[in-house]
């Protein structure tokens, strides 16, 4: 087994950090939608990317087709953020944003732009947050859609992926009293990592 | 009073190939470059210091401030794509006669500007992506044509026979599911390695054009019609009870034979045999009710051909 990518500080430094941000994160989104989401403790794990998918369907339980929009980000640390939910539970999904659009209903708006909206601002609202923390501000690429019904094992394709092991750092949202999931997934490369490592040293010698 | 020289930064904006435009919370425009200028017709001193709406109140007013307020809330970006939303401001492309779209179509990014940690303003960029939604029309355009050769048959225009079975398939596993009826006809023209050794396969592509071409007048338009192979057609008949079917098989016998095909001033008769079967329980799956069509028109052939004969 080789030098493990985070040490045990370092992972306890990231820990941190996720979960200050997703309590920001949260507040934000709150503040933007009129919803109160609830925002999971995230969960940190560095995988190799050919285990990637079991990971995520351990840490998820999503066993069925799932949708997936992707985005990416970047600074020196940059990665992809995707957000996975159920393939049929994208209404619920929409649903998040309690009709995003009010009053308008003369300005047509379609599913996949409101999917993209809600995908964007849940990705935005996290990934933001976390690298504010290392402070870092990225710049953001449009979301694109991975897949509207496709298994876990696909959204990973190691064969496609330019890198072999990933940093997974796991958030899943819900609605206060629905049973309805969406999870979002960091996932970033290896040189990433390296400077993740870097940002985390720096945030631990500050303290 | 001197005027301070532009700095690089200022002059790249000016000058770049896309829209860029500041916001502030309240719309108000904080700054418009020269491709916004040129495209919308209103300089940077018309815009900037009055609510955008004010200058272009045809803009999607809640859209857009729900929009800018998300980047000024979350610190991070948001976005517009073409694929949903064709365009933001109704500006012309320079595609105007190879294009086929009405305005320019726009991909747009709204981007954070912060001060210590502080969203200060909005920057819009605007980019014209009017050519690769043409590309993509093309393209898609392109894959439906190929979409339809790829079901039909090349010399006659008529389905072909992947497409038949595919829709026969389709049919039957209807019919298994709700019931009701259905019926298959096959026919065969008689003797038709004849007309092409008395005169040629150029008329004999011609009387399978021609004699495609009548049939394909006379069956309803829900019923599909092929080629499945040689001289052989297939024509699926949904909802259809054999009783009936056999009067289509007559119909078509007749619309056959009547009137011989006139080909470069030779007259060719030509007759054609029918054998038609119909879905009923115990008949497991499509290819039986094939297969028992088959068997009818090989006894309409042996009972002197130029008939139709139902597999009972």
């Amino acid at each position: 087994m080789s030098e493990p990518v985070l040490n045990e500080d370092q992972r306890d430094a990231l820990q941190e950090v996720a979960n200050l941000a997703m309590g920001q994160a949260a507040t934000r989104l709150a503040r933007l939608l009129d919803t109160f989401i609830e925002l999971s403790v995230p969960r940190v794990q560095v995988v190799e990317i050919s285990k990637a998918a079991a990971a995520l369907r351990e840490m998820t339980g999503i066993q069925e087709s799932v949708s997936a929009v992707r985005q990416g980000f970047r600074s020196d640390i940059k990665g992809e953020a995707l957000v996975i939910c159920r393939s049929g539970s994208i209404e619920q999904l929409c649903g998040l944003v309690n009709d995003p659009y009010p009053r308008s209903a003369y300005e047509k708006v379609s599913q996949q732009e409101v999917i993209f909206d809600v995908a964007n601002v849940l990705t935005g609202a996290c990934v933001s947050c976390i690298l504010e923390q290392l402070g870092r501000t990225p710049v953001f690429s449009a979301p694109g859609l991975l897949g509207e019904s496709m298994s876990l094992d696909d959204v990973f394709q190691p064969g496609v992926l330019a890198w072999e092991v990933a940093l997974l750092v796991e958030v899943n949202f819900a609605l206060e009293d629905q049973s309805f999931r969406a999870h979002l997934v960091m996932l970033m490369a290896e040189e990433s990592i390296r400077h993740m490592n870097d940002a985390l040293d720096a945030l631990l010698s500050s303290l | 009073m001197n005027v301070p020289p532009a700095s690089l930064s200022d002059l790249v904006v000016e000058r770049v190939g896309f829209g860029i435009f500041v916001l502030d919370r309240e719309m108000k425009v904080l700054m418009w470059n020269r491709f916004m200028q040129d495209h919308s017709g209103l300089s940077a001193e018309q815009v900037v210091g009055k609510s955008i709406f004010a200058s272009f109140p045809e803009l999607p007013r809640v859209w857009l401030t729900r929009k800018l307020e998300s980047v000024f809330q979350l610190g991070s970006f948001a976005f517009s794509s073409w694929e949903q939303r064709p365009y933001l401001f109704k500006f012309d492309h320079d595609r105007p006669i190879t294009g086929g779209v009405d305005f320019m179509q726009q991909d747009c990014t709204f981007m954070p500007l912060t001060r210590e940690r502080e969203v200060v303003a909005v920057c819009v960029t605007i980019s014209d992506v009017t050519h690769v939604s043409i590309v993509q029309r093309e393209r898609e355009e392109a894959v439906a044509k190929l979409q339809e050769y790829a079901d039909r048959d090349g010399l006659t225009g008529i389905a072909n026979r992947r497409f038949f079975e595919a829709r026969l398939r389709d049919e039957y596993t209807r019919w298994q599911r709700y019931g009701g009826d259905m019926s298959v006809l096959l026919f065969d023209l008689d003797h038709f390695k004849k007309i092409n050794d008395q005169f040629g396969h150029g008329v004999g592509d011609t009387v399978l054009r021609e004699m495609a071409q009548r049939v394909a007048q006379v069956v309803r338009v829900q019923d599909t019609f092929g080629r499945f192979g040689g001289e052989e057609f297939a024509l699926l008949l949904p909802c259809t009870p054999l009783e009936d079917a056999m009067l289509v098989a007559e119909k078509i016998r007749h619309t056959i034979g009547d009137a011989p095909v006139d080909v470069q001033g030779v007259s060719v008769p030509v007759t054609a045999s029918v054998g038609g079967a119909a879905a009923r329980v115990g008949v497991p799956n499509y290819d039986v009710l094939i297969n028992e069509a088959d068997a009818a028109l090989y006894s309409a052939k042996r009972q002197g051909r130029n008939r139709s004969v139902a597999f009972i």
